[in-house]
């Protein structure tokens, strides 16, 4: 961080062009029974100055770890990070964070929350005010200096976030989801504003990389696109982005990227392969992470709109995160209720007969189909073998463990007792954790 | 034209802020200085107290004249014994959140702390501070700080504990982004954030330290008189006497001290940490104190504000050097982690140590004595059990009734707190006597002595849980019609639970605690006993030469029995409490 504020070029001169550069990071959680979870494998990322880098994936596949990592918050289990062409110890002296949750402290005034980092900066006192001033009028909050944060509202909240950040004048800006808590009309706002500044080249920051699940967002914002994928998160595809700015949501151009984005993250989550033949090897299926609730929900959508309609568009209408429509998607594809040729999603006849069906047939049908799954044909001929045809939660978790090493398998737990709850097909106590056949 | 006359008037409403402000602040300004002399005063008189020599009995006057003076001196006491509380609390809760070796030592040791009867010490106490300080009242004084400590202390470290430990990921890591020194970190985050469980947990410790301030202050070990004057004193002299316009007098002393403490130092506090509150949103009904409102008008105080303020901008306008990593910073925190070990190694010797005297001691109690004991301590816990039953039975319908109706929680809530934080000790004497007129044995009578003291911990939280009903399960109920024993069984009764639950806690440990000194009573001159535990410890500590080991095994005992309890009942309860009747989720 520079100390003083000039109209200079950046202070460090950056080996080839490269600000920040990751190296074959990977990262690993400890599970609470102790094996490692791996949930960032091999991730590569370049971050030059005068760019604007996203992060782009479905929730749940390390994108807020690898900007934590960048930020030098976390220590990677494997990798490493440069600054400058040198790596990276402790925290990264460039980088500045915007959190999704805002995270201001309620008890400080605006003025107060950014003067605070001003100081912990080690600034003397005027040349604090004055960069925290400078900080407030850049992003518009000029009035509300002396207001605290409950009385701000989610939009104003960020922008007090996003000018605490530029206050120290970072080369890196970090966004780590900045706009996904902030509604439609203000995020709107604030992107093109962010851009205004990053635009403005005698400024700070330098560079920008954002996290984002936001397809449309990103392709507005980015220069480069970096897609990852889950379980573990590793770098699918970089695309590059080089439309003018300042960009039009209507061009066609514009468009286009953000339908070949659609596809590259559908394509890659959701393959076009005979169900059958993509299900053969895989002995166990991992439950994708969706409520019986959303996908009947999701069958009912796709009759109302004469069985099938096209993935992103099925995520505007629900106003859903993509990641999560997908989830549904792949949760109703493995139940053999829909087929998901390309964008689309098509209602499959067994679909159609258990969305026509009369609520209380419904159950039924739906058991009909669960059972069809390796994982809930193996519990349940486990219930059916075991005394008094109950078994506890740990044999359950026993199982899904041997057969899917790499999941989560609380989550999928979780999900396959809803599933067959709704199936009325076992009974699960929460106090004694035990499993029974209805 | 329209403009200029705006500006007049603005100029002109500046100008009659600025002389309304001038004129009230004269007002206010005296009497802050008024104040201040006062207090001084006070201090000197306190320090004066200190240093005279001690006497074997103390002279009491009865007249109301002399009631201020005693109430000065227990007020006093009770604030510096709060003063240390606040210290140790900061700075053993900091530790133990901040030193992950330390913290599996420190908290087990608070959790026994919190849930040894420490009204058993006290008899040992006494005889060995005033065997340390024989020519001055330090010692006896040291006893009523150390009492009241112990019992101020405990709950305000855990809170402090949990806020430092619970302080929310985004806000750690903005601290860390922006590179907080440690100093930092706790003057802009943790203290923040630990501020309102704090201040809570002081209100709740004051009215906790009058307890034992009172039992000091009237204490008597066989037929050597220990008492300090003070409130505590006059009251049992008074008791003694027989002179009821006395009694009187010193519960109204009492009541205008608790009532004052509360206007002047606990409301204007808890009004000033709103700020501090971490939940968003302002639909919570505003707090308002007079005397905060009435300072922030002081001239006088907001220009030593103001200087204040300006020394510490020099101070800070010096430019430092960033608090970046630099090749002194490891040394330092080198020698914050030796030492930090260091004192670990000596708590952990002391425990030791106090564990080896403490098996050598109870190797002298027979087999016989112990089984006598244990049968105390069944007696005991009857009683403690009763007490908090019967507690519950009036308090459950009385609380959701007062904590229901917007009306009587406005009228009752305030004096119910004044009343849950009146010492219950004061008034043994006359419940003593009540009973001794109608013949009802200490056996029963102490179960009324305890219920005094901790039926209104029962009574405080049904209100709290009564008053947080939502709304919209109120609704639910009058529009399915669920009214009567129906709706206290599906409505009233799962909602205030979990209340209801820390209520119970609470109550069980100020129980045992009182059963030390409600089954052992000294009435006119002569000693009145009821078998338990708690009658054991006192008369171990009474009986001359004291019976140190009966005494150790007895605390021992009872210590074991509320941490047995806590883990086994308790903790069940607030299980049951956190996953079935909560309603945060």
């Amino acid at each position: 961080m520079a100390t003083t504020t000039s109209a200079t070029p950046p202070p460090l001169p950056s080996a080839g062009g490269t600000l920040c550069e990751v190296r074959g990071v990977g990262q690993d959680f400890i599970l609470p029974n102790g094996k490692p979870l791996r949930v960032l494998d091999g991730i590569n990322l370049v971050i030059r100055p005068n760019e604007i880098v996203t992060l782009l994936g479905p929730s749940g596949c390390g994108k807020s770890t690898v900007l934590r990592i960048v930020a030098g918050l976390i220590r990677p289990s494997q990798g490493e990070v440069l600054y400058h062409a040198q790596p990276l110890v402790g925290l990264n002296p460039g980088a500045a964070l915007v959190f999704q949750s805002f995270a201001l402290y309620p008890w400080m005034t605006v003025t107060e929350n950014i003067e605070t980092v001003l100081r912990a900066a080690g600034l003397p006192q005027d040349e604090t005010h004055q960069q925290a001033e400078a900080a407030i009028r850049l992003i518009g909050l000029a009035g509300f200096e002396s207001a605290y944060p409950r009385e701000l509202s989610g939009g104003m909240k960020q922008r007090v976030g996003m000018a605490r950040a530029l206050s120290v004048k970072p080369e890196i800006l970090l966004l780590d989801e900045p706009f996904s808590q902030i509604d439609a009309l203000t995020a709107e706002s604030l992107r093109a504003e962010i851009i205004d500044i990053w635009a403005a080249k005698d400024r700070h920051p330098s560079a920008i990389l954002m996290v984002s699940h936001d397809i449309k967002e990103v392709a507005y914002m980015a220069d480069r696109i970096v897609i990852l994928s889950t379980n573990p998160g590793r770098v699918q595809t970089v695309v590059d982005n080089g439309l003018p700015r300042p960009r039009d949501y209507r061009m066609p151009e514009f468009l286009r990227l953000v339908d070949h984005l659609h596809d590259l993250i559908t394509g890659h989550e959701m393959p076009d392969l005979p169900p059958a033949a993509a299900r053969l090897p895989r002995a166990m299926e991992p439950l994708p992470e969706a409520t019986s609730g959303e996908v009947v929900g999701l069958l009912e959508y796709l009759d109302a709109r004469g069985g099938q309609e096209e993935i992103s568009r099925i995520a505007g209408d629900t106003r859903q995160e993509f990641g999560r429509i997908i989830n549904v998607a792949e949760a109703a594809e493995l139940l053999d209720l829909v087929d998901t040729p390309k964008r689309m999603v098509v209602l499959e006849p067994d679909g159609q007969r258990l969305v026509k069906a009369p609520p209380a047939a419904r159950p039924a049908l739906w058991r009909g189909q669960i059972l069809k799954l390796n994982l809930f044909r193996m519990v349940h001929e486990a219930l059916q073998r075991a005394p008094r045809h109950q078994v506890d939660r740990d044999f359950v978790l026993e199982t899904i463990v041997i057969h899917m090493p790499q999941e989560n398998y609380e989550r999928i737990f979780q999900t396959l007792i809803g599933w067959a709850r709704y199936g009325d097909l076992w009974s699960y106590d929460e106090a004694s954790e035990t499993l029974r056949l209805e | 034209m329209a403009t200029a006359r705006a500006d007049l008037r603005t100029a002109w409403g500046h100008a009659v802020a600025l002389l309304d402000r001038t004129r009230r602040a004269g007002w206010v300004d005296l009497v802050v200085i008024g104040g201040l002399g006062a207090m001084v005063f006070a201090l000197v008189s306190l320090a004066g107290r200190w240093s005279t020599e001690l006497r074997p009995t103390v002279e009491i006057d009865l007249s109301p004249w002399a009631l201020p003076q005693y109430t000065f001196y227990s007020v006093s006491r009770g604030l510096l014994a709060y003063g240390c509380s606040l210290v140790f609390t900061l700075v053993y809760g900091y530790w133990a959140a901040k030193d992950a070796l330390a913290e599996r030592v420190l908290i087990p040791v608070l959790d026994v702390l919190q849930s040894i009867p420490v009204l058993g010490f006290m008899p040992g106490l006494v005889l060995a501070l005033i065997a340390l300080f024989p020519r001055s009242n330090v010692g006896l004084e040291l006893v009523a700080i150390i009492m009241i400590f112990t019992g101020q202390a405990w709950n305000m470290t855990f809170s402090f504990y949990h806020s430092v430990r619970s302080v929310p990921q985004d806000q750690c890591e903005v601290a860390t982004v922006y590179r907080f020194s440690w100093w930092q970190r706790l003057r802009w985050v943790e203290l923040p954030f630990a501020t309102m469980g704090l201040v809570w947990n002081s209100m709740m410790s004051m009215a906790g330290g009058w307890f034992f301030l009172m039992i000091c202050e009237a204490f008597r070990l066989g037929d050597r008189d220990f008492r300090l004057p003070g409130l505590g004193a006059y009251m049992s002299v008074a008791v003694e006497q027989g002179d009821y316009a006395a009694m009187l007098w010193a519960i109204a002393a009492m009541t205008l001290a608790i009532v004052a403490l509360d206007q002047l130092l606990w409301r204007p506090v808890v009004v000033w940490a709103q700020k501090f509150r971490v939940e968003e949103g302002g639909s919570q009904e505003v707090m308002s104190s007079w005397v905060l409102d009435w300072l922030r008008r002081s001239w006088l105080l907001a220009a030593v504000g103001g200087v204040l303020r300006r020394l510490a901008a020099l101070e800070a306008g010096r430019p430092r050097a960033p608090a970046r990593p630099r090749p002194g910073r490891p040394r330092l925190a080198a020698v914050a982690r030796t030492l930090s070990l260091a004192a670990f190694a000596v708590l952990c010797l002391a425990i030791v140590y106090g564990v080896c005297r403490l098996v050598v001691l109870l190797g002298d109690v027979s087999l016989a004595e112990w089984v006598g004991l244990v049968t105390a301590a069944v007696l005991t816990l009857l009683r403690v059990l009763v007490a908090v039953v019967l507690g519950t039975l009036w308090t459950l319908p009385a609380g959701l009734a007062i904590g229901l109706s917007p009306r009587l929680s406005r009228i009752f809530q305030p004096v119910v707190q004044v009343v849950a934080s009146f010492p219950a000790p004061m008034l043994f004497p006359l419940v003593i006597a009540a009973l001794h007129a109608a013949g009802i044995s200490l056996g029963w009578g102490s179960i009324a002595l305890m219920l005094l003291g901790t039926q209104w911990y029962v009574l405080f939280n049904v209100i709290a849980g009564a008053m947080a009903i939502p709304a919209d399960l109120r609704e639910a109920a009058d529009s399915y019609r669920i009214s009567g024993w129906r709706r206290f069984r599906v409505l009233h009764l799962p909602a205030v639970f979990p209340y209801l639950v820390t209520g119970w806690v609470t109550a069980t440990g100020g129980a045992w605690n009182a059963s030390i000194v409600a089954e052992y009573v000294t009435f006119r001159g002569e000693v009145l006993e009821a078998n338990g535990l708690g009658q054991q410890i006192s008369a171990a500590a009474a009986a001359e030469p004291v019976r140190y080991h009966l005494l150790a095994a007895s605390i021992l005992l009872m210590a074991t029995m509320v941490v047995v309890f806590n883990r086994t009942v308790w903790r069940r309860c607030y299980r049951l409490a956190e996953e079935r009747f909560s309603l945060n989720k």
